[in-house]
């Protein structure tokens, strides 16, 4: 009985090593697989660049991310405090040129279009201290809340580069997305001309 | 009984694994790993090639802002090597289009890194990183770091 009993204990054991085995190899087929995906993909650049129309489509029409950060003053700040208005949030970084360019513009659309109910809240992707990132939005003259990142934030919005702007209307939902500065919907114009239909959709 | 049982879960809980995804991170810059000799005992260079992605550019060493991340290669420790400071090429003026004026210190299709060694005779590898910060014409990634494993010989 017993020799019967360690039989079966070997063959389950010898079972499960093999079982064992090819899962891992299937596994590490799966991780090489990817890294020749990855190396392919980085033959052909993805092209953030190029992407003057909307950087994520998936939340496009859909209900922006709920977040609650903290400002540079250590105050907590949620998407939800500014229900019922239109809000542009503004992801950058102090490493981030494009970034650095366009907050001035921002700022002058803060100043012009506050009257009018816009909410601009800019939110540091930056893993570096808290001194860094005041600092440099007060050199770029930025007077509109400065909000700092937290773990789940860039996921939840598909961050991938910097900048990246999501106009979010007065019902919580993404109208506009864009990623990059350029002559498109990322450069000065277009910003300006996304605030007027984020305004324009929540005067509705 | 209750052994097979165990067993059995075991297996599904991997299996269940085989679909994950598996994140990595994606990378601007690949490291050129090429075979390399120096002379056992005497002072010699690794040269460390790199290549960034075209399209894109990485910060040189000495970016022009402190905000600027700059490129960076560390290695590890290994019996019978030892090595020095390494030297980093001058990097090139870069402007983004939309702002001419801001002048940047980048580095774009190839570069190379020289790091001051001195071997035992045998074969070595030296396991280390490299830390950059890319950006393409429009947009910037955030920090990375490469892993970078260097083989040489010194005979």
């Amino acid at each position: 009985m017993g020799r019967r009993i360690g039989l079966i204990v070997v063959m389950v054991a010898g079972i499960s090593l093999l079982v064992w085995a090819g899962v891992h190899n299937a596994r590490e087929r799966h991780l090489d697989m990817q890294k020749t995906n990855d190396a392919k993909a980085a033959l052909v650049p993805e092209k953030p660049g190029d992407a003057d129309g909307p950087a994520q489509p998936k939340l496009v029409g859909k209900m922006a991310p709920a977040f609650t950060l903290v400002d540079l003053d250590g105050k907590k700040v949620s998407l939800a405090d500014f229900k019922g208005k239109p809000v542009f949030v503004n992801f950058w970084a102090t490493w981030c040129e494009p970034c650095k360019l366009e907050m001035p513009w921002i700022e002058d659309f803060h100043k012009k279009y506050e009257a009018q109910g816009l909410v601009i809240l800019g939110i540091s992707t930056d893993d570096g201290s808290k001194d860094l990132v005041a600092k440099t939005a007060k050199k770029l003259g930025v007077t509109y809340p400065i909000l700092l990142k937290n773990d789940k934030i860039e996921d939840a919005y598909g961050l991938e580069y910097m900048p990246q702007s999501f106009y979010v209307d007065k019902t919580g939902k993404v109208l506009i997305a864009t990623a990059g500065i350029t002559d498109g919907q990322g450069g000065k114009d277009g910003i300006e001309a996304n605030i007027k239909k984020l305004l324009a959709e929540s005067a509705q | 009984m209750r052994g097979l049982i165990l067993v059995g879960a075991m297996l599904v809980t991997q299996l269940g694994q085989l679909d994950a995804p598996v994140k990595a991170p994606k990378h601007r810059v690949t490291f050129v790993a090429e075979p390399q000799s120096v002379a056992a005992g005497k002072k010699g260079v690794l040269e460390l090639k790199f290549k960034v992605d075209d399209g894109f550019h990485v910060n040189s060493h000495t970016p022009k802002s402190e905000l600027q991340i700059p490129t960076a290669v560390t290695l590890g420790v290994s019996d019978g090597v030892k090595t020095t400071a390494a030297e980093y090429p001058a990097g090139k003026e870069y402007s983004f289009s939309f702002d001419p004026s801001e002048k940047l210190d980048v580095y774009s299709d190839y570069f190379v890194v020289k790091v001051p060694v001195v071997a035992t005779a045998g074969s070595h590898e030296l396991k280390g990183e490299l830390k950059y910060q890319a950006c393409d014409k429009a947009a910037c990634y955030p920090p990375r770091t490469l892993p970078v494993d260097v083989v040489f010989l010194a005979k």
